[in-house]
């Protein structure tokens, strides 16, 4: 055990929240370290917004126990409001104030904000900082969500499903500000149901589906539990005879997708080699092969039997 | 900062700016009622060519009766002898339009030869500033008279003056009776209508992430209720502004009790704008549920034309709507208006109105 033990940022306990007879979280358990960018991973329905938001000290939960940095949310949530940063799913910004009067009025809310020309260069804003919020594109808008869940300096920042909607440029251009806020030692909490949001931005995710968590682990972790075959994969060719491949070392099964000859091995390095030594002996040239690891969205559909965004 | 005030300016600014920048809020509370005042202050504007005044002759001398002849000479005025006390009774029924009082002693002053006088000697002359063709008709024909006699008798200081008195009638002229009724309605509206931007700001989840942030729900009332006087002020300003301009309708009561009014009409209305809110779930719903309860709020109430004109089974529900109370305490204070009730009851029951709905409100408002 470590001499120092840092008291995690988020601690979740047997959570549950109801809503009429839909158990919208059903026990849900988890923790969040200092400086930690932890994803919760679901579609839609999964329970992601409604553990959010009570954590935000936005709901009451009817079941559980919460300590959202040192503080109970459903009894401090003033406290807790000064220090962290909500980002909400939908943008909810006032329609006629411009990005720089918005910026401003949500300073004033808090007893300690950032300037406002800081905040707008940070995120991208200058120049739109006289526009109206109603006419921003899908991508400024996200920003300036995420600039207005920064405006108090936040400790822990909440960010529900802030790629939704954007298109690829712009989702990558929010990655990079949600990675620089990783950069500044911030936690942060996100949902996403985009594996590669996931993948690319999250320290650890929680695969959430009707109201639990299923899996909680770093990407690696949670893809090598489920899986310990990687696929090689190529253009099929007639030379090589399924049973040639399958004696292959390492290859457990051969299959065939689409136009793609597909071997599943658990040592790439040994199947590619003798793959390769085969195809030198029967003259076939140029073997485009290909190799993929599992990825979350396998481990969703084998933790669920269901693709993630069905 | 903490408490209520942390954030109450800013949102309160913020709020007025939201409104000003919406062009269809803009026409509906400012040019709308102004469109309202011109409208009905050129249809109903066809004055009188002719007004009756009392006359009270005190004195009862030759002068007096010579005085008489010169006013019953002047085709617009038809005179009524009558003593000072019934003129005034008559005047306030709205028979009389005006009244002159002649008092003892002006056969004195005018006798020839007499020494001048060191003051002159007054006529007293009633009017009702509210009535503003009648009141403006006679002091110049009494200034005419006046000044007439004051020249015949000259190489002498003015011997004849006039000692105006505004006197209040039940009588009103078409445009004092419906600037403080357009004013009503305006605030009506605005009040009503605040229901929109309230179920917009929770259906785009404004509401949901200022609950975010430390600010509290009651400042965010607050705000929302200073931002909604705000723009009554301006409104009472350019309601009333037009009204004087354009028909000279001016404020003959206290100008403090007639805001006072406009605050406590405007949070009346408020209220019932936030029921609505209560019960609407998005903002074409609020749209259509507004529109719906203005009618019935504004013509099922006595602030176009008097309760007493409406028929007989209509009156009860006149007497418990709102506006039929804010448009009476209105009238009475702006261009004292005969009341239908005590300004006391007006006042209760706008401030009845007014607790019943913010506590049903309060009660049933869903924040997100």
């Amino acid at each position: 055990m470590p001499a120092v033990i840092t008291a995690p940022v988020i601690s979740v306990s047997e959570l549950r929240k109801h809503y009429g007879e839909v158990k919208a979280v059903d026990g849900v358990s988890f923790e969040v370290g200092r400086g930690e960018v932890f994803g919760l991973l679901g579609p839609n329905g999964a329970g992601k917004t409604t553990t959010i938001e009570v954590l935000e000290g936005l709901s009451k939960p009817d079941a559980g126990t919460l300590s959202v940095l040192g503080l109970d949310p459903t009894r401090h949530a003033g406290q807790l409001k000064e220090r962290i940063g909500v980002q909400l799913q939908t943008a909810a910004l006032y329609p006629n104030l411009t990005v720089t009067e918005l910026i401003t009025l949500f300073g004033r809310f808090y007893d300690h904000a950032r300037p406002t020309k800081q905040l707008l260069a940070e995120f991208g804003l200058d120049e739109r900082s006289r526009g109206l919020t109603k006419e921003l594109s899908g991508g400024q808008r996200q920003r300036l969500s995420v600039a207005l869940a920064m405006v108090n300096d936040p400790e822990l920042i909440f960010l529900d499903e802030p790629t939704t909607g954007l298109d690829p440029q712009a989702r990558h251009s929010l990655w990079e500000q949600i990675e620089a806020l990783r950069g500044q030692g911030r936690t942060v909490l996100l949902t996403t149901h985009y594996m590669e949001e996931a993948e690319r931005l999250c320290d650890r995710v929680a695969v959430m589906d009707h109201g639990r968590i299923l899996e909680i682990g770093t990407v690696a972790e949670l893809v090598g539990r489920h899986f310990t075959e990687r696929s090689v994969r190529f253009t099929k060719r007639d030379e090589l005879s399924d049973a040639q491949l399958a004696g292959l070392p390492g290859v457990h099964r051969v299959a065939h997708e689409n136009s793609e000859t597909v071997l599943y091995t658990p040592d790439v390095p040994a199947t590619v080699g003798a793959l390769l030594d085969l195809g030198d002996q029967l003259g076939v040239a140029a073997l485009d092969i290909a190799i993929r690891r599992p990825t979350l969205e396998d481990v969703f559909l084998e933790l669920t039997g269901r693709a993630l965004r069905d | 900062m903490s408490g209520l005030m942390r954030g109450l300016w800013p949102l309160t600014l913020a709020n007025v700016r939201s409104f000003y920048r919406d062009r269809s809020a803009l026409f509906w509370t400012f040019a709308f009622p102004i469109l309202f005042v011109i409208l009905f202050g050129y249809l109903f504007s066809g004055s009188p060519s002719n007004f009756d005044v009392g006359w009270a002759d005190q004195d009862g001398t030759p002068a007096a009766a010579a005085l008489r002849q010169g006013f019953a000479q002047v085709p617009l005025l038809t005179l009524h002898e009558v003593a000072e006390a019934d003129a005034l009774n008559q005047m306030r029924d709205g028979t009389l339009d005006a009244v002159i009082v002649v008092p003892a002693g002006l056969g004195g002053a005018l006798q020839p030869g007499a020494p001048p006088p060191t003051t002159p000697f007054s006529l007293t002359v009633y009017t009702d500033p509210s009535q503003q063709t009648a009141s403006s008709t006679v002091a110049q024909v009494v200034a005419q008279v006046v000044g007439g006699i004051n020249q015949g008798l000259s190489g002498r200081p003015p011997s004849l003056a006039v000692d105006s008195r505004p006197l209040q009638t039940q009588g009103l002229s078409n445009a004092a009776y419906f600037v403080p009724s357009i004013l009503a309605m305006a605030l009506m509206q605005l009040g009503v209508f605040a229901a929109i931007p309230l179920t917009a700001q929770r259906e785009k989840l404004i509401l949901k992430r200022l609950n975010a942030t430390p600010l509290s729900r009651a400042t965010l009332v607050a705000s929302n209720v200073f931002t909604r006087l705000i723009i009554a002020l301006f409104q009472t300003l350019i309601i009333v502004g037009i009204g004087a301009m354009l028909f000279g309708v001016t404020i003959v009561g206290s100008p403090l009790v007639a805001l006072g009014l406009v605050v406590l009409g405007a949070m009346t209305f408020l209220s019932i704008g936030y029921l609505i809110a209560s019960y609407a779930r998005t903002e074409d719903t609020a749209n259509s549920l507004a529109s719906v309860v203005q009618f019935p709020l504004m013509f099922l109430s006595g602030i176009f034309f008097p309760i007493d004109f409406m028929p007989e089974w209509l009156r009860p529900v006149a007497s418990v709507m709102p506006l039929t109370y804010l448009g009476d305490a209105l009238r009475q204070v702006m261009v004292g208006g005969a009341a239908y009730a005590p300004l006391g009851i007006d006042v209760l029951v706008l401030g009845g109105w007014l607790i019943v709905s913010f506590l049903i409100s309060a009660r049933f408002f869903r924040w997100q």
